[in-house]
């Protein structure tokens, strides 16, 4: 079977992890500056007096004046998914996000693990956490699966079999199925608002009149799904990162490239990396005001030279919008193979490298961890001498 | 797959190189310092005020001296007018 884990308004949620108070008020997601502004997720609160994820600024705040704008905050939904999708993977599932709030796994072979079906989707559920309030739905086809989960209640794992998929589909609201807006209105306007209602149409005429994305949604509606896949685990991502934390909100770009540097080379040192160099690199920053900020590289050829690293992820700092208390780099996916010719001389000043890393091996062993600092100039120009370097502390 | 060392590797935080320390110094009536660590100025060889960060929450008001003391050592210090206590670092 096919099960899917749901967590309604993921985002909202996400952006309000710091400020759980306001989930019982009612808050909607602001609208991204510079575009057009509908409101995203809501809580119950805000749905309760009649607000709607979509809604229009102005006539979400009129129809509930008391309503709070919640600041978007992506990077930190980003890492809280992948998080989630973290402690799924270590409780045995084999995940296929979806989208942030939407994961799906074959259920097959963790039955065994877990006992039977019910008890892993329950698996599912605890290792996703209670405070996300997730549901879950086991169907023999994706659609089916979704909707169950979409339907249950939080903490619910709702398990549809084959046989009656499609009762169970019938009487379920059309919001559910991959449409437009304007379809959905369409449909609504030609008396049509349940599955049901759809399923029972002639296949041809729906497809005359909303085109193939119809044809697909009847398909659903019916129990079928066109072109359906198997569910494809992803590769499970690394967990590489290096962090640095800044005494004081840096803005100035010059800093911001050399504390770049730092972390590469510190990340490059991990015994982890096992020789492999990275292929896909997030930067992520703390901003001031509590905001986030995240950028990820794809590297065209896999490298461990800090030369193009650094000229890859440096154009990434200008596009920062605000100072930055914290900078991390993360490698989220690293090649299998080297690929690179291995020299047969070494090169020049291999030999001295070589003999400071031991050097500085055996300082860390007489004084221990945090004893070797590099010296990091961040604004050699500052007329308050303390402003000028950082000691930032170095362990590999 | 790596394992997930995120827990034994937290942020290390970088601190700042050439932090000021606190100095017992005694000053005359004027402000120029006449006693650095228990050791008499023998010799101010140059003043200079620095303010910045007017703008923030933590805004710099000093005044530094660098002396040279009387056993030949040198030292710079500073008078910080919003803690109003005295400082040494290297300048």
């Amino acid at each position: 079977m096919v099960a899917t884990v749901v967590i309604p308004a993921f985002d909202l949620r996400a952006a309000l992890r710091l400020r759980p108070g306001v989930q019982a008020r009612p808050a909607a997601l602001a609208p991204l500056p510079g575009t057009e502004p509908l409101i995203g997720s809501v809580t119950g609160a805000a749905e309760a007096a009649g607000v709607r994820p979509g809604m229009r600024l102005s006539e979400a705040l009129a129809t509930c004046p008391r309503l709070e704008l919640v600041e978007q905050d992506p990077a930190s939904a980003e890492q809280a998914w992948e998080e989630i999708l973290r402690r799924l993977e270590d409780a045995g599932f084999a995940v296929e996000p979806d989208s942030p709030g939407v994961v799906y796994f074959d259920t097959r072979g963790v039955e065994r693990l877990y006992g039977g079906l019910e008890p892993a989707l329950k698996r599912a559920l605890a290792a996703v956490g209670t405070t996300w309030d997730p549901r879950v739905g086991a169907a023999e086809r994706r659609f089916a699966a979704l909707a169950a989960a979409s339907v249950a209640r939080a903490g619910q794992a709702l398990i549809v079999s084959n046989d009656r998929a499609s009762s169970f589909l019938a009487p379920l609201p059309l919001e559910l199925l991959p449409l437009d807006q304007d379809r959905y209105a369409e449909l609504e306007e030609l008396g049509v608002r349940t599955i049901g209602q759809l399923a029972g149409l002639p296949g041809g005429a729906v497809a005359e009149r909303l085109g193939p994305v119809g044809r697909r949604a009847w398909s659903l509606a019916g129990g079928e799904e066109p072109g359906e896949r198997k569910v494809a685990p992803r590769r499970p991502a690394v967990a590489l990162h290096e962090t640095l934390e800044f005494p004081e909100a840096v803005g100035n770009e010059l800093t911001l490239r050399r504390g770049l540097a730092v972390l590469l080379e510190r990340l490059l040192a991990r015994p982890e990396r096992a020789g492999r160099p990275p292929r896909k690199i997030a930067l992520w920053a703390r901003l001031v005001g509590g905001a986030s900020w995240r950028r990820t590289v794809t590297l065209r050829e896999p490298t461990t030279d800090l030369g193009r690293l650094r000229s890859a992820l440096q154009p990434k700092l200008t596009e920062l919008p605000a100072p930055a208390l914290k900078l991390r780099v993360e490698v989220s996916e690293l090649a299998e193979h080297r690929g690179e010719q291995l020299e047969l001389v070494a090169a020049e000043g291999m030999v001295l490298q070589g003999r400071l890393r031991e050097g500085l091996r055996q300082v860390r062993a007489a004084v221990g961890a945090g004893g070797v600092s590099t010296v990091v100039e961040v604004a050699p120009w500052s007329r308050i001498p303390e402003a000028r370097a950082l000691l930032v502390p170095r362990d590999d | 797959m790596v394992a997930h060392t995120g827990g034994a590797r937290a942020a290390r935080s970088a601190r700042r190189l050439n932090s000021p320390r606190p100095a017992l110094v005694e000053a005359h009536a004027d402000g120029l310092p006449r006693r650095v660590n228990r050791q008499d100025v023998a010799l101010v060889r140059e003043e200079w005020r620095v303010v910045d960060r007017w703008w923030t929450d933590e805004p710099v008001h000093r005044r530094y001296f660098d002396v040279v003391l009387e056993s030949g050592e040198n030292a710079v210090v500073y008078h910080d007018d919003d803690a109003a206590s005295w400082f040494t670092q290297r300048a």
